[in-house]
């Protein structure tokens, strides 16, 4: 059999406990099945993790993928998943970054690698080519990310290689520690530093100079060619170029949901202030981009005066900038900066730290908190000592921080009240859009694989507005109008099927799903020239809703079934007062059944039926949840 | 004589240059066979390719033993690579760091594509540029710290 494009084709498996490594194949099955990245990790995860492993103990498996495509010039693609069972939710963890070492991966010859087991004393992998060596870490311990990524390179005594890295807030048993990679590329979401610290890994390092090729070079060519103009072409591009994500903010104010002082509002009165606007016009220095980026949209910024004058860094992006500010009613724009540089150095996932915070601040704001449970600290809406005293406090589990160390939900347990206040959903909390303005993103939150998190769907069509898409593209105008609730589990099943496929080929969802790219159409041709698999529009379309499936499998031998699909309750029982979005709540059943049966699921259960996993070729799956 | 010209601050640090020059030469992705090579420093936001300069004075081809390397068209350095002999002297004394080794030890240095170079043609944020200019002799340390200086970034 000829060996596959794109792919480098092995996989290398790390034994923590041992010491060791090996080198495996990687199954032409899994390649043509799952793809990459995303699928590669459920897929295995699914297959060695057992129902019931300890998120934290030695049995869980750690695994980071990437995809075909990355390490080629195919624009923008740089990105990987790194997967395992997540000590903040109990389920399926999971999370993506971009940057430069996805690629040094591939150049280092594999597409995936897995840490087991667990090392007795402190260490950083470092794999450099065919070598792999475990490094004493005992003088990193408690560094921050960056400390920690200049001292291994000066230990190496080579600049070239790429870290991922955690801080001192997965060391202290922080939950929702992230893994960061070029320092400020946070793999951050669902706790996998937490695993990584739980495995006596300080940071994986890698160095390639290895090469990667393509099945098809003249159809790869001519196809990134036409991409190159797309993008270059795109109505979105100086929007992207200048602002990033931070473009959004001031478009949920004016949609009206725009999270405000804990989602008591859509819109916040100092949006302006704290706008990608402002923030590109005072503060940004230059752009920068991932690896084969052609639209790189990444910026660093330099404050200059005030308070925090001499902070300078990447980013941020909407969801640190967005949850900084409006989330907990704060107008320091120059704070949230520095919230969002705090979080990177120590380790932190920004959503989850803000939300702890916000949420903190509501108890506090309605009579529920008091100072002194508080440590002392001020929690009135944006007190921007309070925002940044609480972040180290997280980060070091230490006073009331360590009440907020284990996300939102153990939090409202542990204090026994506020559990209806917490924004998440199976325990991960929730991004910065109220999904009261935007229906289709609120059923996404709620059925998503990982959480209350809207990258596994993030149905951006409804913002359109325009029944025409929704008629066209479902057979349903209301899919595509955002208050409507109609034709709403077609549109996510949709975004979902199709936002697995990217996150398997990891080039950015940002460009090529938000952007209107890489269409299970052109996926098609891409993966067809750089690989040589030939799969129809259809079949790779199948891989989304495979690797959907694979998830869901895993989360349902972990105990989710339909009752965790929910969402807060203030969503579905206060309506917003003000704004575009005023008037309306969220009426969730009617459109999980409209998602489940789109899905082929159990309506009652939410169990994906057997008929559904054996079209879709997951026998196994199909077995052990038939025992259920 | 027309030459790479890099400007530092609009660099993104995309390595979208180090893609298209190991694919044109060597029919690979593969930044370590690239002719051109960024650098970095992801703490402080910087980017800079690093390239033959087409420098006046080349050391390395005044120091190689075989008389492998010799000015060409569009003064370009073209490697005779029957003649090398693999020795990595070149890599040792250029000034820019602009000779690199591949693994076995031949030398990867710019063509100049012929006088068309790809690198340039695909710089997403034209950073680099292809034009007449005189000898450029700045290092990354002077750039990187001309631009924190520009910035008010205090290291």
């Amino acid at each position: 059999m000829s060996k596959l494009g794109g792919y480098t084709g092995k996989v290398l498996r790390i034994d923590l406990t041992q010491g060791v490594s090996k080198v495996i194949e990687l199954e032409r099955d899994l390649a043509r099945g799952f793809l990459g990245g995303r699928g590669f990790n459920v897929k295995r995860m699914y297959d060695e993790i057992p129902p019931g492993t300890d998120p934290l103990g030695p049995e869980n498996k750690l695994y980071f993928a990437t995809g075909p495509l990355v390490g080629t010039s195919f624009p923008t693609a740089s990105r990987f998943n790194i997967s395992a069972k997540s000590p903040q939710t109990g389920i399926l963890g999971d999370t993506n970054a971009g940057g430069h070492f996805a690629s040094e991966m591939k150049y280092a010859g594999y597409d995936q690698i897995v840490l087991e087991g667990r090392s007795s004393k402190p260490v950083y992998v470092h794999v450099s080519d065919d070598n792999v060596e475990f490094r004493d870490a005992s003088h990193l311990k408690g560094r921050g990310v960056y400390e920690t990524d200049e001292i291994i390179k000066s230990d190496l005594g080579d600049r070239r290689v790429q870290t991922a890295i955690i801080g001192p807030a997965a060391e202290n048993g922080v939950k929702f520690a992230g893994i960061f990679a070029n320092l400020m590329r946070a793999a951050a979401r669902t706790g996998m530093g937490s695993v990584m610290a739980s495995k006596g890994v300080k940071a994986l390092v890698i160095r390639g100079t290895g090469s990667v090729s393509v099945s098809k070079p003249r159809l790869f060519e001519a196809l990134v060619e036409e991409i190159e103009e797309q993008i270059r072409g795109h109505e979105q591009y100086w929007g992207r170029r200048r602002m990033g994500t931070t473009r959004i903010l001031l478009m949920a104010n004016a949609g009206g949901f725009l999270p405000t002082r804990h989602y008591t509002a859509g819109t916040f009165e100092h949006a302006a202030e704290v706008s990608g606007e402002r923030l590109a016009e005072e503060f940004n220095v230059k752009s920068r981009g991932c690896f084969a980026c052609t639209i790189p949209c990444s910026r660093f910024y330099v404050v200059k005066s005030g308070e925090h004058a001499g902070l300078y860094g990447e980013g941020p992006e909407y969801e640190s900038q967005g949850s900084f500010t409006a989330r907990m009613g704060n107008r320091s724009l120059e704070t949230a900066l520095k919230a969002n540089d705090l979080c990177n150095r120590l380790g932190l996932d920004i959503l989850t730290t803000a939300e702890s915070i916000s949420w903190a601040m509501e108890l506090h704001e309605r009579g529920m908190l008091t100072s002194e449970e508080a440590d002392g600290l001020d929690l009135s809406w944006g007190n921007e000592e309070a925002i940044l005293t609480l972040i180290e406090k997280i980060a070091r589990r230490e006073g009331f921080g360590d009440l907020l160390a284990d996300g939102t939900r153990v939090s409202a347990e542990r204090l026994g009240r506020g559990m209806d206040l917490t924004m998440q959903v199976k325990g991960l909390d929730i991004i910065m859009a109220d999904p009261r303005g935007l229906k289709g993103f609120g059923l996404g939150y709620a059925v998503a694989s990982r959480g209350g998190d809207h990258l596994r769907s993030e149905p951006f069509l409804e913002l359109e507005d325009d029944p025409e898409i929704g008629e066209r593209m479902f057979g349903v105008p209301d899919a595509t109008m955002r208050l409507a609730y109609r034709g709403k589990g077609k549109l996510v099943s949709y975004f979902e099927d199709w936002n697995a496929v990217i996150d398997a080929l990891e080039p950015c969802k940002n460009i090529m799903q938000n952007m209107e790219i890489l269409t299970f159409d052109l996926a098609s041709k891409v993966i067809e020239a750089t690989t040589g698999l030939q799969m129809t529009p259809a079949e790779v379309r199948g891989v989304g809703e495979r690797i959907i499936n694979v998830e869901r499998a895993f989360n349902v031998r972990e105990g989710i079934r339909r009752k965790d699909d929910t969402l807060p309750r203030r969503f579905m029982e206060e309506p917003l007062t003000e704004g575009a979005s005023k008037g309306t709540v969220f009426e969730l059943e009617p459109m999980i059944d409209e998602y489940y049966g789109e899905r082929g699921w159990d309506l009652e259960t939410g169990i994906p039926t057997a008929e559904t996993l054996k079209r879709l070729g997951l026998d196994r799956a199909s077995a052990d949840l038939s025992k259920i | 004589m027309k030459r790479i010209i890099v400007d530092a601050a609009q660099c993104a640090g995309c390595r979208v240059c180090e893609l298209a020059c190991s694919y044109h030469h060597e029919g690979l992705f593969s930044p370590s066979l690239s002719r051109i090579d960024v650098y970095k420093e992801d703490k402080y936001g910087l980017d800079y390719p690093v390239y033959c300069r087409q420098c006046d004075e080349c050391p390395p081809a005044d120091a190689c033993p075989v008389g492998a390397l010799s000015k060409g068209d569009h003064g370009a350095t073209i490697l005779d690579a029957e003649a090398c002999i693999n020795c990595g002297i070149c890599a040792n004394v250029c000034t820019y760091n602009a000779v690199k080794l591949d693994q076995a030890s031949k030398p990867l240095i710019c063509d100049l594509c012929g006088g068309d170079p790809v690198c340039v043609k695909k710089c997403p944020t034209n950073a680099l540029t292809y034009e007449e200019s005189e000898e450029v002799t700045d290092q990354p340390e002077g750039v990187f710290r001309m631009l924190r200086e520009r910035w008010g970034i205090d290291v």
